[in-house]
């Protein structure tokens, strides 16, 4: 028992003097030292937060913008994919090959996508706000099919042995087979989808902000800020990108334990 | 019976704790075992699950810490007789390393000890002929069958010709025809190199008919319930099954474990 | 011809039938945009058009072809992107064994090392170059912490995986730590590297190529923005959209090839 609560503890502690003693090296610019920075380039935390603090409001329009790319584009590409897997799973001769085809997407770099998207969008509509929202999106949702496309597929074919059978002996229709036996299945394969499409959704909606028309969201203001040398500012960003990345991840893990409960 | 009468093994008193993670206090493993084992002789230690058969294995081998007792072998600790490679072990999945072929695998502890390289190849081709794979040296593991596997792990085991065979259920997860194959193998291997085997089983008959002693475990805690002496000759056949000394001595083993077939 | 060997050729078969419907797709997108936009080159060109401006001897800009200035600067930045990758993946390793080794590690680094999983490394590549003040060393920092992370999760799943009994054999030939980390736990992990450096491949080449992007000089990335900007001929946009996918798909399968050399006993699988 006190064996156990103390490695516990240690799992909490251990990583929290490593933040402490990296802040610390930080704050007190012996960091800066190390890696040959100023404290221009490489602000103190202190600062940092008071800018976050000055430009609350600003940063929450940015992030609201980044998100709803992400989340947006995260829901049409998981959808897509699903679907693209059930129609593989129904026909596995050409649909092996075709996922084959799409996974071999998954290595295409986004900088490539973001450009062709931007252009394909352009006479969508008249307010470059609206188009460069569509265009992000659809970035972000190419990045988010493959991944939950193949693990869906895995999940709709890597059954457990005779469980296909056991329901044929019940003379049960394909669809009822497709319903009861395969999409269940398919649930911790959609988590693992997930785990990763969820941090390539923020990820690819900060760099396809890089090439879009209208200037909004996180990944665009670092850069801007950037380019300004307003060093703090974009840092501050950086924080609002960490704070988005680790909140939908750590969603994304509650929404698994939840769902997944009474699974082994 | 073999032919030897010195002590091999000796073990008094020997308690096995666990700690108990449901209520913190400990599990009782084995309790107060005492056993003799002679040297060259084939000895089954056999029980059901629960009943620290593998424990007591384990704790001959070094690879698991006593709480009490005295384990000794031939004079020495166990973590003396382990450091001086006397033991070869022999799991219940054969625990091969899969990027290795079925030569490299056998080689695999004379690289550990430092053996020179001719040293090696002679010692490899003198076991792979003693289990019968001289022609799958350079075929890797998963292009055998089960039972060929546990035919190299039997190989490696042997490779350092170690004074003790530890066996783990080694032929638990064979089918009944590979099973019979390896235990008459297994007994001529015993023949020929004269070492003392320690072998662990839950199955009645197999114990029986491998076996000079057979030391029955009964579980919660586990303890030695009866030593069965098997006085059946050597060497022995699958026919030797048929017999009615057989029979009667299956019966009387299971007739040893206490509560659990009452 | 043996049942097998029927079926891996309707695969084949199979993935190029694939490819040739998105080969029709994306000509009959084109034929609709050359009806329809003012500039059909922009937005979606013929693939032959594509493939014409590979071969062209039209000098681009500063006594170059399209396809000249594409492979000189894919140079520059795919060598940032190797030396990245590899220090990444050297890094991952050390740390993969350093966290394995000694629990504390472990547990002071896991939940940073998810951290690095959950946050938007790229996005942070503006800030590194203004550290750094150099293009090409934020090139090979920004693909290391790509190469990092997978790398050194997978290997420590990896030597996580090890059998109970693999360390009872070692353990009972008394063998050295050395030994134990040479001849099992290494051995065993290098499939679950290998899946990581899969990962990372690409990541690094994508990401090297976005760094690139950040500041003139040379470097793909500077020159897939100069074009899309009409600095120079649109095609060295589209052709470099076909080159980083393919070089993207071919450090996977180069990661691939390298497993099969790393592990014999998955080719003598294939053999069979």
């Amino acid at each position: 028992m006190d064996k156990h609560n103390r490695s516990r503890l240690s799992s909490v502690v251990l990583p929290l003097l490593l933040g402490l003693a990296v802040i610390i090296l930080w704050q007190s610019q012996l960091l800066h030292r190390m890696i040959d920075a100023d404290t221009f380039t490489l602000p103190l935390p202190g600062r940092i937060f008071n800018i976050i603090v000055e430009n609350i409001g600003k940063i929450l329009i940015n992030m609201k913008a980044t998100v709803t790319v992400a989340l947006g584009g995260l829901l049409m590409g998981s959808l897509l994919g699903y679907l693209l897997a059930i129609i593989a799973s129904a026909f596995p001769k050409w649909g092996t090959g075709g996922l084959a085809v799409v996974s071999s997407f998954n290595a295409i770099p986004i900088i490539a996508i973001a450009p062709i998207l931007n252009n394909l969008t352009k006479d969508f509509s008249r307010d470059p706000n609206v188009r460069s929202m569509l265009a992000k999106t659809l970035v972000v949702m190419i990045t988010c099919t493959v991944s939950m496309s193949v693990n869906a597929y895995r999940g709709f074919t890597e059954l457990k042995p005779f469980s296909e059978d056991l329901m044929k002996s019940f003379a049960a229709s394909k669809g009822t087979i497709f319903l009861k036996l395969k999409v269940p299945n398919s649930v911790p394969y959609i988590f693992t989808a997930l785990r990763v499409s969820v941090p390539a959704s923020v990820i690819s909606a900060m760099v396809s902000e890089y090439f879009a028309e209208y200037i909004i969201g996180v990944g665009r203001q670092i850069r801007e800020n950037i380019v300004l040398a307003q060093y703090a500012t974009a840092w501050a960003y950086i924080v609002a990108a960490i704070v988005i990345g680790v909140t939908m991840y750590l969603i994304l893990l509650a929404v698994e334990r939840a769902s997944m409960k009474g699974r082994p | 019976m073999a032919n030897a009468n010195e002590t091999e093994i000796n073990i008094k008193g020997l308690c096995v704790n666990f700690p108990d993670k449901d209520n913190g206090g400990d599990i009782q493993a084995l309790k107060d075992v005492n056993l003799a084992i002679k040297e060259g002789s084939f000895v089954s230690l056999l029980g059901p699950s629960g009943c620290g058969k593998t424990t007591l294995l384990r704790s001959i081998a070094d690879l698991q810490d006593i709480s009490s007792g005295i384990i000794s072998v031939k004079g020495k600790t166990p973590k003396e007789t382990r450091l001086s490679q006397q033991y070869g072990i022999v799991f219940q999945s054969p625990v091969l390393y899969e990027w290795r072929t079925v030569r490299r695998n056998i080689c695999m502890p004379m690289e550990v000890i430092g053996l020179p390289k001719e040293e090696r190849t002679r010692r490899v081709d003198e076991v792979l002929e003693l289990v019968g794979l001289t022609e799958f040296g350079r075929k890797y593991p998963h292009q055998l069958s089960g039972g060929m596997q546990q035919r190299v792990g039997i190989a490696r085991a042997l490779a350092l010709d170690p004074e003790i065979l530890l066996m783990d259920e080694p032929f638990s997860a064979l089918d009944e025809f590979t099973k019979e194959k390896l235990q008459i193998d297994l007994l001529s291997i015993w023949q020929k190199t004269k070492k003392t085997i320690l072998f662990v089983t839950h199955n009645i008959q197999e114990s029986v008919f491998l076996s000079d002693d057979v030391v029955v475990l009964s579980p919660h805690p586990g303890r030695v319930s009866a030593v069965v002496n098997i006085g059946l000759k050597r060497p022995r056949d699958l026919a030797i099954r048929e017999t009615a000394e057989f029979a009667a001595l299956v019966s009387k083993v299971r007739h040893s474990f206490e509560g659990i077939y009452e | 011809m043996t049942e097998a060997r029927k079926n891996s050729l309707t695969d084949k078969l199979v993935i190029i039938v694939w490819i040739i419907a998105l080969i029709i797709v994306w000509e009959i997108g084109a034929s609709v945009v050359e009806k329809t936009k003012r500039s059909p080159q922009n937005v979606l060109p013929h693939l032959s058009q594509i493939v014409e401006s590979v071969f062209s001897d039209k000098m681009v800009s500063n006594k170059q072809t399209a396809f000249q200035i594409v492979i000189t600067n894919a140079g520059i930045t795919l060598l940032r992107a190797g030396i990245g990758f590899l220090y990444g993946a050297g890094a991952g390793f050390l740390l993969a064994l350093a966290m394995h080794r000694f629990i504390t590690v472990e547990k002071a680094t896991f939940p940073y090392l998810m951290m690095i999983q959950m946050i938007p490394i790229l996005g942070m590549a503006p800030i590194v170059l203004a550290i750094t003040q150099d293009i090409n060393k934020s090139r090979i920092i920004i693909a290391a912490i790509l190469t990092f992370y997978p790398v050194a999760t997978n290997m420590l799943d990896g030597l996580k995986s090890v059998e109970k009994e693999k360390y009872d054999l070692m353990r009972s030939l008394a063998a050295s730590n050395w030994n134990i980390y040479t001849k099992l736990l290494i051995p065993t992990s290098i499939p679950y590297i290998f899946s990581g450096l899969k990962i990372a491949a690409p990541m690094a080449i994508t990401a090297s190529i976005l760094v690139d992007t950040l500041q003139g000089g040379a470097g793909l990335g500077t020159m897939l923005s100069q074009s899309l900007k009409h600095a120079m001929s649109i095609y060295v946009f589209w052709q470099i959209v076909f080159f980083s996918a393919t070089v993207g798909i071919l450090s996977y399968k180069l990661m691939s090839f390298a497993e099969k050399i790393f592990s014999p006993h998955e080719r003598a699988k294939g053999a069979r």
